[in-house]
């Protein structure tokens, strides 16, 4: 098979991960190799739907030994199979980088033979590219659920950051929709890649550092593919980020491919709405000090798709409204609608050298669609509405869903 | 009065120091010759002097903080028509106010600056992930490209860095300077002719359009969305966006 056919098989069955991420990473080239990563991440094109390409994103090979109903690779499905040779692989890497199309290799791969062999087969090939190519560029390696911890351990010496993508966030989902796979083969190498890398971080005091997985572990959410609730996703993001201390969890609305009894029909179009507002209610949790239960509870376990998040909860709690300006702590101000991390820390800087009024805000590009309704500024309320949830619902609400769709996915991080 | 600088940065730090001298302020400090006026301005030219722009250099280096003078230089290299007249403006304040300029954000003056390098920063930032090479006959990676500001001095390095072991070269070919990287040093220059011609047609250049086309997910489709991040303006040299 020509490489131009593999590459097209195997970017096709790995674009539905959604996450393309480089940032993170401190590796630095050596001399005589090629690569360096950038701690930000950096962003080389978007694609036709306006999603970052940072990664060479592809699997290894799309062969597999499961039967997910949900995944396009599934065994059961008809569609072309190909995999890589090590050095296929590794050329197309370099290559790109060198032109600087990519930031590096974001390696996935079906379930060839059984976990293990798979796991193998990429690690011959990152240990190549990293040794015989010496690439020092940004390597995400998916680990396949079920492969023994050593391997796991042997390729987050080599890569940059690992994921294990959950998909179906609850027992019962996995249960119908992937039966062959079970919770604990996906949670025992998350725990497992915390430690090492807590481990890594402790030997640097006394001897030299071994880089492990320095940018993090990740992993993905679907959404939209089961029954389960916002509440549910967010508890579970919640927990992720606390107890396996995640650097980012991924939501990727379902993309119906399959035709299955337990599956939306394949006329459902995805509901990008809703993966937005996930997206929404995840900053609002790692940046802006919010809990998910203030977000989202029994009563209310879903988000309102005309509404971001923040706004959602603002108007449930119009008594902690307005904010002064000038006077409010860095907590308080993030909670401001429309008030964002840069503008909040812009604002408290800026106040420092004298109170600010409403005019100095629009200088300072402070967006103040929302924020307005919200804040006053030396005691001057300049909403020109009462702060009543009735009256500020049709403000805030998105009219068309066209603009928000437009502003999806802009946090690429 | 309006300064006529000869467009260089020292030149318009020389015109800073020559307002300061003269107690006066300009209505404008101009980028070069080239520029119209109404009949009857008084005009001043500023010769570039290194002892003047130098020393006004360590003056916001030393008064006002490093920072600063980074945000001037970036602000410059906006080519903003007014962007001398803004520099003299923050000079001034700063000198006033200490480091604590920088956060003088409510202030117009600041503003301006801050607005400016900020634009820079952004080219700078898309244009490390959206520059591309082409391989040339001679083996030696040449990337063609046409950003808004003058930034190419502030993407080297980190070229120099990640492609360390391959010769290249970054042409602006809006204001024609080439950057010429030999595995050891850059060097900048403006004598070289257009090498577009010398690029081989590719086969990496062929997978890379193919990966392109094929990892968008077409029921997600959002040109809008897409043009937000990278300008159609920019799609004149980006492999992936050519037939």
């Amino acid at each position: 098979m020509k490489l131009l056919d593999k590459l097209q098989i195997l970017a096709d069955s790995a674009k539905y991960d959604v996450s393309c991420s480089s940032s993170g990473s401190n590796r630095s080239n050596r001399p005589g190799g090629v690569g360096n990563a950038s701690l930000p991440g950096i962003c080389h094109s978007w694609s036709d739907d306006g999603r970052c390409i940072s990664l060479l994103k592809i699997l290894f090979t799309n062969v597999c030994i499961y039967d997910c109903k949900y995944c396009i690779n599934r065994s059961s499905n008809d569609i072309r199979r190909a995999s890589f040779t090590p050095d296929e692989l590794c050329e197309l890497t370099i290559q790109f980088y060198r032109r600087n199309y990519i930031e590096g290799l974001f390696l996935s791969s079906a379930v060839i033979r059984n976990p293990d062999y798979t796991m193998e087969l990429m690690i011959k090939a990152l240990k190549k590219l990293r040794h015989e190519y010496r690439f020092n560029g940004y390597i995400h390696l998916k680990s396949i659920p079920g492969a023994d911890m050593r391997l796991i351990h042997e390729a987050g010496l080599l890569a940059d950051r690992m994921s294990i993508n959950i998909e179906l966030p609850s027992t019962a989902s996995l249960k119908l929709l992937a039966p062959q796979k079970d919770p604990i083969s996906i949670l025992e190498p998350m725990s497992f890649v915390r430690e090492r890398i807590m481990e890594s971080r402790e030997l640097v005091l006394y001897k030299k550092p071994q880089s492990f997985v320095p940018a993090g572990q990740t992993t993905q959410l679907i959404v939209g593919a089961t029954q389960d609730s916002d509440l549910k996703i967010l508890n579970l993001t919640e927990h992720l980020y606390r107890r396996y201390q995640l650097k980012r969890v991924y939501y990727s609305a379902y993309v119906p491919i399959n035709d299955d009894q337990n599956l939306p029909s394949i006329n459902t179009s995805p509901p990008l709405l809703r993966e937005h507002r996930i997206y929404q209610a995840d900053w609002l949790l790692r940046f802006y000090g919010f809990r998910a239960d203030e977000l989202l509870d029994e009563g209310h376990p879903s988000f309102d798709t005309h509404l971001d998040p923040k706004c959602d909860w603002a108007l449930r709690h119009l008594d902690q409204f307005p904010v002064e300006i000038n006077k409010a702590p860095m907590e308080m101000l993030l909670r401001v609608p429309g008030i964002g991390y840069r503008m909040a820390a812009r604002i408290i800087r800026a106040r420092r050298l004298g109170p600010l009024t409403f005019e100095d805000l629009k200088r300072m590009r402070v967006v103040l669609k929302r924020a307005r309704y919200f804040i006053t500024c030396n005691g001057r309320y300049s909403g020109g509405v009462d702060l009543d949830a009735g009256l500020l619902y049709p403000l805030l609400s998105d009219k068309a869903n066209k603009k928000v769709m437009a502003g999806q996915i802009s946090m690429f991080g | 009065m309006v300064y006529v600088t000869d467009g260089s940065f020292e030149g318009i730090l020389t015109a800073v120091f020559e307002a300061f001298r003269n107690k006066e302020e300009p209505e404008e400090i101009t980028l070069g010759g080239d520029f119209q006026l109404p009949l009857g301005t008084d005009v001043r030219e500023i010769p570039v002097d290194a002892e003047k722009s130098d020393r006004v250099w360590r003056g916001v280096q030393s008064k006002i903080s490093q920072q600063s003078l980074e945000d001037l230089y970036k602000a410059y290299l906006s080519e903003h028509p007014r962007v001398g007249l803004y520099i003299y403006r923050y000079i001034r304040l700063g000198l006033n106010l200490g480091r604590k300029v920088e956060e003088y954000l409510q202030h117009p003056d600041v503003q301006a600056i801050h607005d400016l390098s900020r634009r820079v920063g952004k080219e700078v930032h898309l244009f490390l992930g959206i520059l591309r090479f082409k391989k040339l006959k001679n083996g030696v990676f040449y990337a063609c490209y046409e950003p808004d500001n003058n930034i190419t001095q502030l993407i080297t390095d980190h070229f120099a860095r990640r492609l360390a072991d391959q010769a290249w070269i970054i042409h602006d070919r809006k204001r024609n300077i080439f950057a010429l990287y030999n595995g050891e040093e850059v060097i900048f220059t403006s004598e070289l002719p257009d090498l577009d011609h010398l690029a081989c047609e590719e086969e990496y250049e062929e997978l890379w359009k193919r990966y392109f086309a094929t990892i968008a997910i077409e029921i997600r489709k959002n040109p809008k969305l897409q043009r937000s991040f990278m300008p159609y303006r920019y799609w004149k040299h980006l492999v992936e966006k050519q037939p």
